[in-house]
């Protein structure tokens, strides 16, 4: 009977607070991911947002092209004009 | 029953409501994870999928970059020499000298000259191509040195010794009039004088001696 009694005690003073303690420790863990898995989210979002404007590289593309022909007949003007060194 | 029979079932209780409380807790914070995962996934894909052909067209851009910056660093090097090269860079843009040119290594280590004495040929000769061109400025932020309007003398400040060939200070125009200084005798014909020209002096002199 002494046994029955030590082993109620044990299983409402010691077991129980044990499982409490681990339990409540892995729903904080779990919680504690959730604020940083929501700014995951908005992050990723925001950078494909961001991304919205890579199809203007295209023409960032064609325009370089032109300048730099451009620049390239100037440059063919001044070499003919223009003294060397 | 036993009082630590009761005592038991309760024990028992309290940890099954606690595992149930906690373990429902986790669920619904792990389904939120699970869904805040699910668009992030989302959302990195089409990162991933907008990006895809940056690569290639960065690489596109830098390569024609690339070429007109050899062939603006050849001609420039042509028709100034490296040192005027640099010096221009550096009047250009100041400290920028110290990077040097790409296919002339090197040339950073070179101490740019004066911009003044860099733009005495060929580099004038392109300011005057290019009344408005970026060559007027010594930096963004920097005084105008070439001026449509104020050309010459925006030069002359900037090099007051080398530069400065006339006198300092020219004679002063002369003061012509009934009540200028120096009276001169009126001409009989336009451009023909009684006399050889004198001195005030010598001419008041002159004068004396007739009256004596």
């Amino acid at each position: 009977m002494i046994l029955y009694w030590i082993g109620s005690l044990v299983a409402l003073f010691v077991l129980f607070p044990v499982v409490v303690y681990l339990l409540r420790s892995v729903l904080q863990a779990a919680e504690g991911i959730v604020p940083s898995v929501d700014r995951i989210t908005a992050a990723a979002a925001a950078g494909s947002r961001d991304l919205d404007a890579v199809p203007m590289l295209l023409t960032t593309q064609a325009q370089v092209k032109q300048t730099v022909e451009t620049v390239a007949d100037y440059g063919g003007s001044l070499d003919v004009i223009v003294d060397d060194a | 029953m036993p009082a630590a029979g009761i005592v038991l079932i309760i024990a028992v209780l309290l940890i099954v409501a606690a595992l149930v409380y906690y373990l429902v807790a986790t669920i619904v914070a792990l389904h939120k994870i699970a869904t805040g995962l699910d668009g992030a996934i989302a959302a990195v894909g089409e990162i991933v999928e907008k990006s895809a052909p940056v690569e290639a067209v960065v690489d596109d851009i830098n390569a024609n970059l690339d070429a007109a910056v050899d062939a603006l660093e050849g001609l420039l090097v042509k028709k100034v020499g490296v040192n005027d090269a640099i010096g221009l860079i550096d009047g250009l843009y100041p400290g920028a000298g110290a990077a040097g040119l790409r296919n002339f290594p090197g040339s950073g280590e070179i101490v740019p000259p004066r911009i003044g004495e860099v733009y005495t040929r060929g580099v004038l000769t392109l300011a005057r191509l290019g009344r408005e061109a970026p060559i007027a400025a010594a930096s963004p932020e920097g005084p105008v040195l070439r001026h449509a309007d104020r050309a010459s003398s925006e030069v002359r400040v900037l090099y007051p010794h080398e530069r400065q060939v006339r006198p300092e200070r020219l004679p002063n125009s002369p003061v012509i009039g009934t009540d200028s200084p120096v009276q001169y005798e009126k001409a009989l014909t336009p451009g023909v004088r009684p006399r050889p020209r004198t001195p005030l002096a010598a001419r008041s002199d002159d004068d004396t001696k007739g009256e004596s």
